[in-house]
């Protein structure tokens, strides 16, 4: 039975990580999953206690992220061992392509382990100076990401292409005849080598990322503490050292086996694995003791946090994020963003919007809102418009930066106003017949003149930017979507689709 | 120089004649274009088809029917911006009580395709009639041809499935438009180009007819039940229940009628075709009847 242990967890872990790919599959149109799309996220509770400090408020939608606390306090840190995706990459590829180095000595990583707790006291102290810098450290938003920006478009290039190639010997149906539109990310080379630095550090030590740097990893460390679920040795244990060397994230010292870190016990039972089978899992009461803990010197935990408001000093005083109003004015954010502040404090840059986007309107930012609106969406008309009948990215976002808006809502918020440059617009500049931005306009809000050349009513124009996008001027278009700063709701027309 | 090309017109309208007039084998093909009215959209469409011939003229036993029907917009039926539903399944089972082997509908739509298909109801009427319904988003489908007829367009990417189908039925229908003044049966055909956008650079009007070159649809059903005279193409705007549905083997001869339904708002009278540029271009390279005098019309009622 015991031996079936790591079996079953494996399993586990596989389903758990195809159930998130299944999600984010799914995370498109028409968007009718029973269950939210943005599940892992929504249980994640360092962002749900970052939101709290960031946003100053509880976000409903990050609640079920402290029921899972209040499961480790009695369960340990199963989470990661069992049902973290991320963890369960990492067990792959620590597995298959970055093997542990073999080592004659025994690698003392007490200095190592505190790390995490440092990452972790840096996030808190961003968090609250109202930055979300240290989600992108987050584990479930940083796998969403990954998978949504820098692994589901070349699968999509890769399907496209073999498609023509056996497309004479499949039958005719709809799906089989389409290509899949392809989204393109700009950021997508970083995001993918960044993640790659993540899993090769598994050569230094197994699991590297879990062990020293994940900030929800310590976060779970700290509540399992308390854990109730606790294992016992009996006294027939003869230091064999088995336990020592399976435990997959070194949570048994080898001087004494009998103990455990209970704070890093992953609770994957791998340890019942034991030859005089003196190991057993059961209820005891609670502990903050622990043996051979990471010393988290004054010094340290001050300096952490230190560097942390620093930091997030540094980052505010950044031209893009100061009071001076040097926006950045092609920055246009999702349809119901929060205003760009708040935007930037809970936006966990997981990518679920830039995935649902019909369009492939939304890309991941790099620099363009300044450090603080890292990997955050911004509406890049050229390459995608937001679709007039859609509030998708609203209804995934698990913080909530994007708000969930009903479709007559969205169509009345203004994100930016379109303008016309002139001298490269077809019909201003050689008088041919064009007027592809009027056509396409959803609002009404592009009129043609007597001579057929487009005029903008700005009152009507929500930024939408359809009309950046289809514009055939090669390049940049000859009419480009500026934000509006604040997002406002426009004046309702009474609606003159009258019969008759 | 416009006789000129009345006279390069003729002689190709006239070489049309013999194949027009060669399959007698079918019911009397009375008229080369019919406008039904008064009746439920499947029996506009049975009345309609009834005077060419009715549709065993076009779709053959086995054959593979390609439809381009309007699905341009995320619009609801009841804004006309779309084909009607009721309409479009009957076409699409017509087709197959002929025999057809698959009917296939395509549109390359402006708005998100999924969004259109889904507002339109077209996607689920498509389907209930037992039609597959595509669109062009990927350029895999195209395919680059020359148009050798075509006058300011010399290459173009058109829908593979198109250039390959036995039957080519456009089903347009017919709206007010801010560029072109009207979109017709002519400027349906945009949608089965891959660069849409791009016709705009030199000449829309000649570009619209240039296409149209290239393959010719066998059957023109004109979707007038409902118009949009305001705000077009994508409306929404005011609507005009006009309750006819127009078939033609020619697609000018479709256009100059159509084009009469609508107003022209500087002289506030009906359209003349030719004050459509692109009815007139069409026409000028042959590819129809401009001057409905010379078509044999015909007006039935559904009911």
């Amino acid at each position: 039975m015991t031996r079936a242990i790591p079996y079953l967890r494996r399993t586990i872990q596989a389903l758990s990580f195809a159930f998130l790919l299944y999600l984010i599959l799914r995370t498109a149109f028409p968007l009718e999953l029973n269950i939210p799309v943005d599940l892992y996220l929504r249980l994640d509770p360092f962002i749900g206690i970052i939101t709290v400090l960031t946003k100053k408020e509880v976000i409903l939608r990050m609640l079920p992220a402290f029921g899972v606390l209040l499961l480790v306090l009695v369960f340990g840190n199963f989470f990661c061992g069992w049902f973290c995706p991320m963890g369960a990459t990492i067990d792959f590829f620590d597995r298959i392509l970055f093997r542990e180095r073999k080592r004659s000595k025994s690698f003392d990583d007490q200095p190592l382990r505190r790390l995490r707790y440092g990452v972790f006291i840096f996030s808190l102290a961003t968090g609250l100076m109202a930055f979300q810098v240290m989600y992108l450290f987050d584990p479930i938003s940083l796998i969403t990401r990954t998978l949504v920006i820098a692994v589901y478009p070349p699968v999509i290039f890769v399907f496209n292409h073999l498609l023509p190639q056996v497309q004479n010997f499949l039958p005719k149906h709809s799906f089989i005849m389409s290509t899949i539109p392809m989204p393109v990310f700009k950021v997508n080379l970083l995001i993918f080598l960044f993640f790659v630095i993540l899993l090769t550090l598994g050569v230094v030590r197994k699991r590297f990322w879990c062990r020293y740097l994940c900030p929800l990893g310590t976060l779970f460390s700290i509540v399992s503490r308390f854990r109730i679920l606790k294992r016992f040795v009996a006294e027939d244990c003869t230091h064999c050292q088995r336990c020592v060397k399976g435990c997959p994230v070194g949570a048994i010292p080898e001087e004494i086996p009998e103990s455990y870190r209970q704070q890093d016990c992953i609770s994957c039972f791998k340890c019942l694995e034991c030859p005089p089978e003196a190991v057993s899992f059961h209820f005891g009461s609670p502990k903050w003791k622990t043996v051979n803990g990471v010393s988290l010197s004054r010094r340290y935990v001050l300096g952490s946090l230190g560097f942390g408001l620093i930091s997030a000093l540094v980052i505010k005083s950044n031209p893009l994020q100061s009071e001076g109003g040097l926006g950045n004015n092609r920055l246009i954010r999702p349809p119901g963003s929060l205003p760009e502040e708040e935007f930037v404090s809970v936006c966990t840059g997981c990518g679920e919007c830039l995935k649902v986007c019909p369009n492939n309107a939304l890309q991941s930012t790099l620099l363009e809102a300044g450090l603080a609106g890292l990997y955050t969406p911004r509406l890049v008309p050229r390459i995608g418009y937001c679709e007039e009948f859609c509030n998708f990215c609203g209804r995934i976002c698990p913080t909530e930066a994007i708000r969930p808006l009903r479709i007559e809502e969205k169509r009345l918020l203004q994100m930016g106003v379109a303008h016309i440059n002139k001298t490269r617009c077809i019909a201003w500049d050689t008088e041919k017949i064009c007027l592809v931005c009027n056509e396409q306009c959803s609002y009404h809000a592009i009129v043609g003149d007597e001579k057929k050349r487009p005029i903008i009513k700005e009152e009507k124009c929500t930024g939408c930017g359809i009309c950046e996008n289809k514009c055939p001027v090669d390049g940049e278009a000859a009419i480009i979507v500026y934000s509006s700063g604040v997002q406002k709701k426009l004046k309702p027309e009474p609606s003159n689709n009258t019969k008759g | 120089m416009k006789g000129a090309a009345t006279a390069i017109a003729l002689p190709h309208l006239l070489s049309n004649r013999p194949l027009f007039f060669g399959s007698l084998a079918h019911a009397a093909e009375e008229a080369d274009l019919v406008i039904a009215k008064n009746g439920a959209p499947s029996q506009l469409l049975q009345a309609a088809l009834a005077p060419l011939g009715g549709i065993a003229r076009f779709v053959k036993k086995g054959q593979r029917v390609v439809i381009k029907a309007n699905i341009a917009w995320a619009r609801t039926p009841d804004q006309a911006c779309t084909n009607n539903p009721a309409l479009f399944s009957a076409l699409i089972k017509t087709c197959y009580e002929a025999g057809a082997k698959r009917v296939a509908v395509w549109d390359h739509t402006c708005d998100n395709y999924q969004f259109c298909f889904s507002r339109s109801g077209l996607k689920e009427a498509a389907q209930k009639a037992g039609a597959d319904i595509f669109s062009g988003h990927g350029r895999n489908s195209y395919k680059q041809v020359e148009i050798q007829k075509g006058k300011k367009l010399k290459t173009v990417e058109i829908l593979t499935d198109v250039l390959e189908s036995d039957v080519f039925i456009n089903l347009p229908i017919p709206k007010q438009h801010d560029a072109t003044e009207l979109t017709l049966g002519l400027k349906n055909l945009i949608g089965i180009v891959w660069d849409m956008e791009q016709l705009h650079k030199v000449d829309l009007h000649q570009h619209i007819a240039d296409i149209n070159t290239v393959r010719k649809p066998d059957l023109v059903i004109m979707d007038a039940i409902r118009i949009l005279t305001t705000n077009g193409p994508k409306g929404p705007g005011k609507t005009e229940d006009i309750g006819e549905v127009i078939a033609s083997t020619d697609i000018v001869a479709a256009d100059a009628y159509a084009a009469t339904l609508f107003k022209n708002p500087r002289t506030q009278k009906p359209f003349k075709p030719e004050e459509i540029r692109f009815v007139k271009n069409a026409y000028e390279l042959g590819l129809g009847q401009i001057d409905l005098s010379k078509v044999r019309v015909r007006k039935v009622s559904a009911t």
